[in-house]
């Protein structure tokens, strides 16, 4: 635990740009593995700037009322705080943004920041796709965070702490003092609940992106979208960091860094391109048959 | 001073004088004969002044000593008893003063000799002088029963005659024999002669014994005197229910003092199998007279059955006899006068009296007395009661006494809801202006408050009137006329200058749950402004509820506390009454409360140890013998407060029917009672194991399934009160779990819960009410889009959803952040995660709530609402920033509270530092304000680049939506709201089984089902009745041969 | 001989009780009860009889003296007194109600009397 300086701000922002265009380049990536797969071509990698550009720059624009403006706000504001409130780099002071201001618990807990600010702005354009698509983002959610809820608190059992630092030193030394090796059952809990959260196949009907526009963005455009945009470049990375400390030994330098989010990541895509599409009542079922007893197990073994 | 013969003499010679009057001289006749009755009752009231101080005189008779004459002993119970009879008779002929003059004179005189011949059989100390003045009672019964109009009174009152022959013949040879064995009549003379240490002498006094008790209306020998209940005159029925049955009550005791204690168990056994039955009968009852009778029977056989327990009671035996005796004769007898002004027989004709506050304060008062409820005298004796039984052992006696009131509960208070909210057929037939007749239920309901005090002035546990808090609620009944808003005021100020006067008193603890009461409860009431009118009967209510809250936390004795605890209990009851809908939910509201209540009396007695009552520091001294059932008793009755799942089927009725400021103070605020009951008992406690099972592991998974279930059942509900009331069972079950934890910050967190709880609860009932009181529906998908018309009330809902999600920055992430550093030392895994599963469905139903009602597509017919009243809006802003108060510096009232939680865990660290900004623990740290600015510069900041790139952005109209193919114009269609969570029923719908709701209706459906076949024994055939009489007679024989 | 009375007054209480449980018309019970009634006079007699005594009255052939020796005791007969008395009340009272009960039904049958029940 440290306390505030004013230089951290401006090393925080480093890191969000640095997390940004990482992410601008890894989802293009990925997107472009995922098309390989299906014997397509793909984007090109820096496709992303291009659109997050262009849609900052569209002028065309309606809202419906002040929720559906904020929005968009409350979702990056999400992304970007989840990002600084964990520390990025271990054993850097650079790089531990802001997590002066809270420990595990309110990563956990900042994740719905955004979702609910969202949910609320989609709620107020009046579309019933959006809030449809709330509605089976919601329930699905609720499910697939409960083994990684019980996955964290076992780990956090486990290191006898809830500050993530504390819990990637512990892991430092040794390949074999990952969590993944000290506490499998609860890494397996959170990477199956991790596909939950990635809003890939086969629990992406939420936003169901192949078909007609769906999904609480239903009726955002321009540069409410390319907010959104950038949240999603910025807020899986975030995520994936947590993951990587709590469980793969967190990162000490960019490399190692970047190599540990690409790995991760590439778990979401190989098994999106896999498997097809579940409704949402059958991926509720498929996490509480599959997923939940391994973090149950996980922390009634700890 | 005046010989008690005179008290027989007096109405002997009056009855014989007024029959030699003409006909034409009627009204003469009534004046002399109510003179005569005022003169008895002057003269008893005279006594009971004498006797108050003096032990017991005897007087003789015919110049010589028994057994060669018949003496009268007067003594305070006599006094008192006689007092009783004579009011009785002075104001049931005061009533009956039409039916008196149409039957002429000589029914006056029967009325004289029945008033005269129960004073004689409480007064007189010879059996076959007891026999005389018996036969005469049943002469004058069959006289009286006739002055009903009711052509099916000479029915019933020839079957009690046939009753009264048996039991003349039962009496008459057992006094001859009891004669030839012991050559006396006399009961001291029968008590010293050892009448029951010889075989015969023991027939003889099972013959008298039996004749006596069957003159009690014992079941299943007491169908006769349901007839008479049902068609005789009602005040003769007060009478018959008030004078009869407390004269042949008090002969029963004199008999049984013939003989030694090992006799007792007959009158206990008789009297609680009459008490159960007869209250079990009542309940599938729909004639109110015939209720009455068999609450009537009930009561009589409840003093037996205290009869019996003398041997027990020691000097405490007049106290709780007289005081259940007393308390049903008053209630009893207004109740029978209130229906003699009322037509129409069925109990839903009461609701003629809606629209007379007076008769419905009488009526509460009434059944108030019966049940036993504070401030009331058969509440102090059913107190010590329970404590002796629990002190001797005779558990099972005690579980029926709760169980046989828990039944009389049921049917009084149903009949209570059906009075107040069932809508009158026609209109009043309430008979006309009578002012005599209401003067006499006046008196009646004012003796009921006058015993209250007299019995308050004799309890040596302390005298519940003179509590501030009690008497301020009351004195709002006399304040009733006041305009609401002058009420409010005072109420306000009432409650704020308590607590400006106490608070330096309190302890940590106790100053959290005071201020949530006292001062939160102000601020609710700020709503109350709203109200233009009376509000009759709102605040005396209200203030009973607030009185009872605040002492229950200053109290300091086990008496207190459930003194408190009822008081609280009856308060809320008549709030959540008022509701619209609310009849069914408030009567399953006062059941489980008063059945909880209960409970927490059998703890409260097995913790007393033969005592009456127990410093509640103290309960950590009780033998562990007793300790765990303590604890299990107690928790099981606190439980039933917090609505803990299985006893939580009335909350959601209850809390989502009531009014719109109402709702957030038994939400927000009463609730809370349960938890400081549970905080109690675990601090004193700890941990108790019964049968090898811990049962703070068991509170463990009740709180996390009350929070699973609470949750998963709120996301299901259309109705947008009922949505949050659900929610609050979930939260208690947080709270709950927290306690049961077992540590620090176990304890820590529900304390967080208390504030946090009460802060957005009450905010959100009051935003959601107001709303509902502008769109006229709580359903929730019938509105929409309410957002650009109610944005304050927007707001406070954004505030409280965001809140009660434990989102950062607002407080409920303070209690989530405790929630998981309490949980990290816990030895018990498995409720955590199902608790851990409850977390995240909370934004399932919270967003349900601001989606459906503000966002979404408005509805046509709202288009022209309002934003909420204005004094429904200020407590919201209020509590509004009070969330941002407690969200930045929860230390303000935390600290305090962590400190002095850290005494009942002095050996682990486990508290919170709270130095600087920054709030840490072993485990973690969480640095509030750092959080809120974090949020709000991040949030403003890019807020601000949007504004930059979408400085153009137009509002649009409502239905211009991205839609393919087809263009949207109907709200109802385009919003998304019904069912909001379909897949998810789909996937987890089997765990919503109202499972519990229909364990209760099998429950109740079960007891009515026994009570509608078994009270089909009473066939109303005067010969099946002797049966009854003769198998009653040789059951108890049976049983007595085997003592 | 007392012996004989106290049997006979049983029975007629038996004989009584038996009669007002099986007769279902009004007057028969009454009069049946009417038997037991007798019946218990007969035991009270019966119980406080003492053989080979006089009467209780004090005249010339029992002085105040012996009056303890010689005479039986009288509260017995005095209860039998009273209870004959009390009986001839109700039995009055009974026979009244049947009258009413015949005026408003025509009938005398008591199983014809039972709107009131449950």
């Amino acid at each position: 635990m440290q306390q505030f300086e004013w230089i951290q701000i401006p090393y925080s922002l480093l890191t969000l740009f640095i997390v940004l265009n990482f992410g601008l380049l890894l989802n293009a990536l990925m997107a472009k593995i995922a098309a390989r797969v299906g014997r397509r071509r793909g984007i090109p990698i820096y496709q992303n700037y291009i659109d997050l550009i262009k849609n900052y720059g569209l002028r065309t624009s309606i809202t419906h009322g002040i929720m559906f403006y904020l929005g968009p706000v409350f979702r990056l504001a999400g992304g970007v705080g989840l990002l600084l409130f964990v520390p990025t780099l271990y054993g850097s002071e650079m790089f531990s943004n802001l997590s002066f201001a809270g420990d595990l618990i309110l990563a956990l807990y900042f994740v719905f920041f955004g979702a609910l600010g969202m949910a609320l702005g989609a709620g107020e354009s009046g579309h019933p796709h959006a809030a449809i698509g709330v509605s089976r983002g919601l329930s699905q959610m609720t499910m697939a965070e409960l083994p990684f809820a019980l996955a964290v608190f076992s780990v956090a059992l486990q290191y006898d702490t809830l500050t993530i630092s504390e819990i990637v030193k512990a892991q430092q030394g040794s390949l074999f003092h990952w969590t993944l090796f000290t506490n499998p059952l609860a890494v397996a809990a959170a990477m199956l609940s991790f596909l939950g959260s990635m809003m890939r196949p086969p629990f992406d009907v939420v936003l169901a992106p192949q078909e007609i526009p769906i999904g609480p963005p239903t009726e955002y455009h321009s540069s409410y979208l390319a907010l959104m945009q950038t949240n999603r470049m910025i807020f899986p990375i975030a995520k994936i960091v947590i993951i990587m400390n709590l469980f793969f030994g967190g990162a000490t330098n960019w490399p190692i860094f970047f190599a540990k989010v690409f790995l991760i990541y590439l778990f979401a895509v190989f098994v999106g391109v896999v498997f097809p599409r579940f409704r949402v009542e059958q991926s509720i079922r498929w996490f509480l048959i599959w997923a939940v007893p391994l973090g149950v197990l996980a922390i009634v073994l700890v | 001073m005046v010989s008690p013969l005179f008290i027989i003499a007096a109405p002997l010679g009056t009855a014989f004088f007024i029959s030699l009057f003409s006909k034409e001289k009627q009204r003469l006749a009534f004046l002399i004969t109510l003179a005569a009755m005022l003169l008895m009752s002057l003269v008893s009231l005279h006594w009971v002044f004498t006797y108050l101080t003096s032990g017991p005189v005897d007087y003789y008779t015919a110049g010589t000593l028994p057994p060669f004459s018949i003496n009268f002993r007067m003594a305070l119970p006599e006094a008192c008893l006689i007092l009783l009879i004579n009011l009785t008779g002075l104001f049931s002929t005061l009533f009956l003063k039409n039916s008196l003059l149409r039957m002429g004179r000589l029914s006056m005189a029967v009325l004289l000799i029945d008033i005269m011949s129960l004073s004689g059989i409480v007064l007189t100390r010879d059996v076959f002088n007891l026999f005389v003045f018996l036969e005469l009672m049943a002469i004058s019964t069959g006289g009286l029963v006739l002055l009903s109009e009711d052509n099916r009174a000479p029915a019933a009152g020839l079957k009690y005659l046939i009753v009264s022959q048996l039991v003349t013949i039962l009496l008459l040879i057992g006094i001859i024999f009891a004669y030839h064995a012991t050559g006396t009549l006399n009961i001291d003379g029968l008590t010293v002669a050892s009448l029951t240490h010889s075989t015969g002498g023991k027939l003889a006094f099972f013959l008298i014994l039996i004749a006596v008790i069957a003159e009690v209306k014992p079941f299943p020998a007491n169908g006769w005197a349901l007839d008479i209940y049902e068609s005789a005159h009602p005040s003769f029925s007060v009478i018959f229910s008030v004078a009869s049955s407390s004269a042949v009550l008090f002969a029963t005791a004199k008999i049984l003092s013939i003989a030694g204690p090992e006799w007792l168990p007959i009158a206990s056994n008789v009297g609680i199998i009459t008490f159960l039955a007869a209250n079990l009968f009542a309940l599938s009852q729909t004639n109110d007279r015939r209720l009455l009778g068999y609450s009537s029977l009930g009561q009589s056989g409840l003093v037996l059955a205290i009869i019996g327990q003398q041997d027990i009671l020691g000097d405490h035996y007049l106290y709780v006899a007289g005081g259940i005796l007393l308390a049903h004769a008053v209630a009893k007898a207004g109740l029978f006068w209130m229906s003699g002004i009322i037509k129409g027989r069925e109990l839903t004709d009461w609701t003629t009296i809606q629209g007379h506050p007076f008769l419905i304060f009488s009526f509460a008062t009434f059944i108030a007395l019966l049940i036993g409820l504070p401030p009331f005298p058969a509440f102090y004796a059913k107190w010590e009661l329970i404590h002796s039984l629990a002190g001797a052992g005779r558990f099972p006696l005690l579980a029926m006494i709760l169980l046989g009131t828990l039944l009389e509960v049921g049917y009084l208070f149903r009949w209570f809801g059906i009075i107040l909210k069932r809508k009158p057929d026609g209109p009043g037939v309430l008979q006309k202006k009578r002012h005599r007749k209401r003067m006499v239920i006046a008196a009646t309901t004012a003796v009921g408050w006058g015993m209250g005090y007299l019995w308050g002035t004799l309890s040596p546990l302390g005298h519940l009137f003179h509590a501030t808090p009690l008497l301020f609620a009351l004195s709002f009944l006399l304040l009733d006329w006041l305009p609401a808003r002058i009420k409010n005021s005072l109420a306000i100020a009432g409650l704020v200058g308590y607590f400006a006067l106490q608070y330096a008193g309190y302890n940590p603890m106790q100053l959290i749950f005071a201020s949530v009461i006292l001062i939160g409860g102000a601020v609710i009431l700020l709503a109350g402004f709203d109200n233009t009118g009376r509000r009759i009967g709102f605040y005396p209510a209200t203030v009973l509820m607030f009185a009872g809250l605040i002492q229950l936390i200053e109290a300091r004795t086990s008496f207190d506390f459930f003194a408190a605890w009822e008081i609280l209990t009856v308060g809320s009851y008549y709030l959540i009454l008022r509701g619209k809908q609310s009849e069914p939910h408030a009567l399953s509201y006062i059941l489980f409360s008063l059945g909880g209540a209960f409970l927490i009396l059998t703890g409260f007695s097995l913790a007393a140890q033969g005592g009456y009552q127990i410093e509640l520091q103290m309960l950590g001294t009780v033998p562990q013998s007793v300790a765990p059932w303590v604890f299990l008793f107690l928790a099981l009755g606190f439980m039933t407060k917090t609505a803990a799942i299985g006893l939580h089927i009335w909350l959601p009725g209850a809390h989502a029917e009531a009014e719109t400021d109402v709702s957030p103070m038994v939400s927000g605020i009463l609730l809370k009672a349960g938890l400081y009951g549970l905080m109690l008992l675990l601090m004193t406690m700890g941990k108790q194991q019964l049968y090898g099972v811990e049962l703070t592991h068991m509170l463990l998974w009740i709180g996390a399934l009350s929070a699973l279930l609470g949750n998963l059942l709120a996301i299901f509900q259309e109705d947008a009160k009922r949505l949050l009331a659900y929610s609050s069972i979930g939260q208690m079950g947080y709270a709950l779990f927290g306690l049961a934890l077992m540590n620090h910050l176990g304890w820590l967190m529900a304390m967080m819960f208390v504030i946090n709880h009460y802060i957005y609860k009450s905010m959100l009932f009051l935003s959601i009410g107001g709303v509902a009181r502008r769109t006229g529906t709580k359903e929730m998908y019938r509105m929409g889009g309410l957002l650009k018309l109610m944005p304050l009330s927007f707001i406070a809902v954004l505030i409280g959803i965001i809140a009660v999600s434990g989102v950062p920055p607002l407080s409920g992430f303070g209690g989530r952040w405790i929630f998981y550093n309490a949980i990290m030392t816990s030895e018990y895994r498995l409720p955590i995660a199902v608790l851990f599963l409850a977390g995240p469905i909370a934004f399932l139903y919270l967003f349900r709530l601001i989606h459906t009602i503000f966002l979404g597509q408005l509805k046509d017919e709202h288009r022209r609402i309002q934003e909420a009243p204005f004094w429904l809006i200020v407590p919201q802003m209020i509590f509004v920033a009070l969330l941002m108060g407690v969200a930045l510096v929860p230390g303000v009232a935390l600290r305090r509270v962590d400190h002095y939680i850290g005494q009942f865990f002095p050996n682990e660290g486990g508290g919170l530092n709270w130095s600087g900004m920054t709030i840490s623990s072993d485990f973690g740290y969480w640095n509030p304000v750092a959080i809120m600015v974090v949020v709000g510069v991040m949030f403003a900041t890019l807020l601000a680049w949007l504004l930059f790139v979408n400085r153009q952005a137009q509002v649009v109209k409502q239905f211009n939506i991205v839609y393919a193919a087809e263009r949207p114009y109907r709200p109802e269609t385009t919003h998304f709201a019904w069912n909001f969570y379909a897949p998810y029923r789909k996937a987890l719908g089997f765990l919503t089984q109202p499972l519990v709701t229909r364990f209760w209706q099998t429950v109740t459906d079960l007891l009515h089902a026994a009570s509608d076949l078994f009270r089909r024994i009473y066939t109303g055939n005067g010969q099946v009745y002797a049966i009854h009489l003769l198998a009653f007679v040789v059951m108890v024989y049976l049983y007595s041969k085997g003592l | 001989m007392v012996l004989v009375v106290l049997a006979a007054g049983f029975m007629l209480i038996l004989l009584g009780l038996y009669g007002a449980l099986i007769h279902r018309n009004i007057l028969h019970m009454i009069v049946s009860f009417s038997v037991a009634d007798t019946g218990v006079n007969l035991v009270l007699i019966a119980v406080g009889y003492m053989p080979g005594r006089t009467a209780p009255i004090l005249d010339s052939n029992v002085s105040v003296a012996d009056a303890v020796e010689r005479i039986i005791d009288p509260v017995p007969q005095a209860l039998v007194l009273t209870a004959i008395v009390i009986g001839v009340g109700v039995t009055a009272l009974m026979l009244a109600y049947a009258y009413r009960l015949y005026q408003t039904k025509g009938t005398l049958d008591i199983s014809k009397f039972t709107e009131l029940k449950w």
